[in-house]
């Protein structure tokens, strides 16, 4: 930056002339950048602003009244958001979604950590394995849904692979414990293989001679995973691990397609619930601080994401 | 370059010792990765009564493309209609996304001063509001514009959710633009709006590409915003909204389900195996410096 901010100041010298004509010129010419500028990034911001800000705004002033969709809306200050905590649908399906966030994540992150540390070498087989891990992330998740609930059914695939050994049929979408760990299995099934080639690529800058040392120092493979190579990533796992917790807190399609949030609500995550219910229903004021709080949280958790970035970034510079 | 060394060099006395547990992960990977793929693919040639039967087996004499044509010609919920109307929702919102994206990252990785500075802030604070809870208001303010249920609508609500990431892809990738090509653009009397156009973008390709892929398979995937901002009424379905539909309505019958999933798949993984190499880097990318 600094640099380049001396170039300009350089090519600029030899034209500034003393005088006024030369002064009103170059406030002219900065006018006029100014306004190419205006006019370059006008567009982007003119449609962000209007489709993604002020929406925060409505939802942020909805989610004060008690709106139906018909009547006129009457201020009710923070009602709908006590009503949040008070309301047992919504708080069980935080629950639920703390649940999905907290174990997703973490088996997302071990699975592909595991994998990438098996498949992190460049060969014709290991890029086949790490596209097998790695295909659910291109299909859609409403897809994937539809898919497993085929195959968990009670007819389903799985339930006749085990019928020879006289077990089933198992409920494994119709039992309300059962059908959540069936949701998280699946969630993680379809995620882990994103951090499997995040993985893959940074332990692919972590030097050999470092590796090589602490072999012949002795050092056991297991040692060399834990004590070197995977301090070495930790940066990427904290953005790994961070995405996989934002990313699951919204968890929506996956649950459509593969239970309907049954049975009896025990899969009906947070964004299932504001997007399947309240958002047909009449309380419209409820269901914009639904979703303001999941902004909210949604926010911090990238805020999150942001500092720890910052602060493995500044480490690293420091390092080089 | 230490990738390059770390990869190339031979490890013999890695190779030497048989890892039984690396062999054992990998093995595990066969069936459940492969698994789901192979029952979607064989069950979408097999009758009902086959599928329920023997979901792994392949009967070679009673395999027939009968569900497969049925799913194609299907007058409802028709999946391969829906391609061309997702491929335009696509096409669209790529070409919206770069062609505002483009110029405003232009602005913002070249400005110096700190107002224009804080336009990045202003955008990247978008990537923080998930889908699911941006689309109710936003529907209000499509109504208050006329577009609600619109394919106007829809991808004019896309391609603003779609700029955060792409800006901040495009402004990092700018900065490392010499300044001095700039300069000598201007020298040569080039407005900057064309410097950027006939310069700046045939530079910023990898950028691009990366842009155009996680955005590309995001809306090819989506079901959130079709599904609430077009609405059932508009009688317009991508593939995830068909396939929705379409499902809801026909649960037990396998015979359409898998031909269906594997249509709406189809697309998506040919593209995947043709462009997987970007695709791999791209969304990598995307991820961790997005």
């Amino acid at each position: 930056m600094g640099l380049a901010n001396a170039v300009i100041a350089d090519a600029r010298s030899p034209r500034t002339r003393s005088g006024e004509g030369a002064a009103a010129r170059k406030r002219n010419r900065r006018l006029k950048d100014t306004a190419v500028s205006l006019g370059m990034a006008g567009p982007a911001v003119l449609l962000y602003s209007a489709l993604m800000v002020v929406p925060v705004g409505v939802a942020i002033y909805l989610s004060f009244t008690d709106w139906d969709g018909f009547s006129d809306a009457a201020f009710i200050g923070i009602q709908n958001y006590t009503h949040l905590f008070t309301d047992p649908n919504t708080t069980h399906s935080m629950w639920v979604t703390v649940l999905i966030v907290i174990f997703g994540s973490a088996f997302q992150i071990g699975f592909g950590l595991m994998y990438a540390l098996a498949l992190r070498q460049k060969s014709r087989t290991n890029s086949v394995f790490r596209a097998l891990t790695y295909y659910p992330h291109v299909i859609s998740a409403l897809i994937l849904g539809f898919l497993w609930n085929a195959i968990l059914g009670t007819k389903g695939a799985l339930n006749t692979l085990l019928a020879p050994f006289g077990i089933g049929p198992v409920g494994f979408l119709f039992e309300q414990n059962l059908a959540l760990i069936s949701l998280i299995a699946v969630i993680v099934w379809a995620g882990f293989g994103f951090n499997v080639v995040l993985f893959v690529a940074a332990l692919q800058t972590v030097p050999l001679e470092l590796i090589e040392a602490a072999e012949i120092d002795g050092a056991s493979r297991w040692q060399i995973n834990r004590n070197i190579v995977i301090p070495m990533i930790a940066p990427v796992v904290t953005v790994a691990l961070i995405l996989s917790l934002i990313g699951l807190l919204r968890a929506y399609d996956i649950v459509v397609s593969l239970t309907g949030g049954g049975p009896a609500g025990s899969t009906s995550t947070y964004a299932y619930v504001i997007l399947a219910q309240s958002f047909g229903s009449t309380k419209i004021g409820y269901a914009n601080a639904q979703a303001v709080f999941l902004m909210i949280v949604s926010a911090a958790l990238a805020l999150l994401v942001t500092a720890l970035r910052n602060r493995s970034d500044k480490a690293a510079e420091g390092e080089g | 370059m230490t990738a390059e060394t770390a990869v190339r060099m031979p490890r013999r006395r890695r190779r030497e010792r048989v890892n039984v547990g690396r062999v054992i992960m990998l093995a595990l990977l066969v069936p459940l990765m492969g698994g789901p793929a192979y029952i979607l693919l064989v069950n979408a040639f097999k009758t009902q009564q086959d599928i329920q039967s023997q979901p792994f087996g392949i009967p070679f004499d009673r395999l027939t493309l009968q569900p497969l044509i049925d799913a194609i010609t299907s007058p409802e919920y028709n999946v391969v209609a829906s391609y061309g109307f997702t491929a335009a929702i696509v096409v669209v919102v790529d070409v919206i996304c770069i062609a505002l994206a483009g110029p405003a990252a232009y602005v913002i990785a070249r400005s110096t001063s700190r107002k224009t500075r804080l336009l990045m802030l202003y955008f990247l604070a978008g990537t923080f509001i998930p889908g699911a809870a941006m689309v109710i208001p936003a529907i209000y303010v499509l109504r208050t514009l006329g577009l609600v249920n619109s394919f106007a609508g829809l991808v004019l609500y896309d391609s603003a959710t779609t700029l955060p990431v792409s800006i901040f892809l495009m402004v990092g990738y700018i900065a490392t633009v010499p300044r001095d090509i700039d300069q000598a653009a201007s020298i040569d009397g080039a407005g900057r709006l064309r410097t950027f156009w006939t310069i700046i973008f045939p530079l910023l390709r990898p950028a691009v590409v990366t842009v155009l892929i996680l955005n590309s398979i995001g809306l090819w995937n989506d079901f959130v915003s079709p599904q609430i901002l077009l609405g059932p009424s508009s009688d317009q379905y991508t593939v995830t909204t068909a396939i929705y539909t379409g499902i809801s309505q026909y649960t037990t019958d396998l015979t359409k389900v898998f031909p269906n999933l594997l249509l709406a798949v189809a697309p998506v993984i040919v593209f995947f195996l043709y462009m997987q190499r970007h695709i791999i880097s791209g969304l990598t990318v995307g991820a961790t410096k997005g």
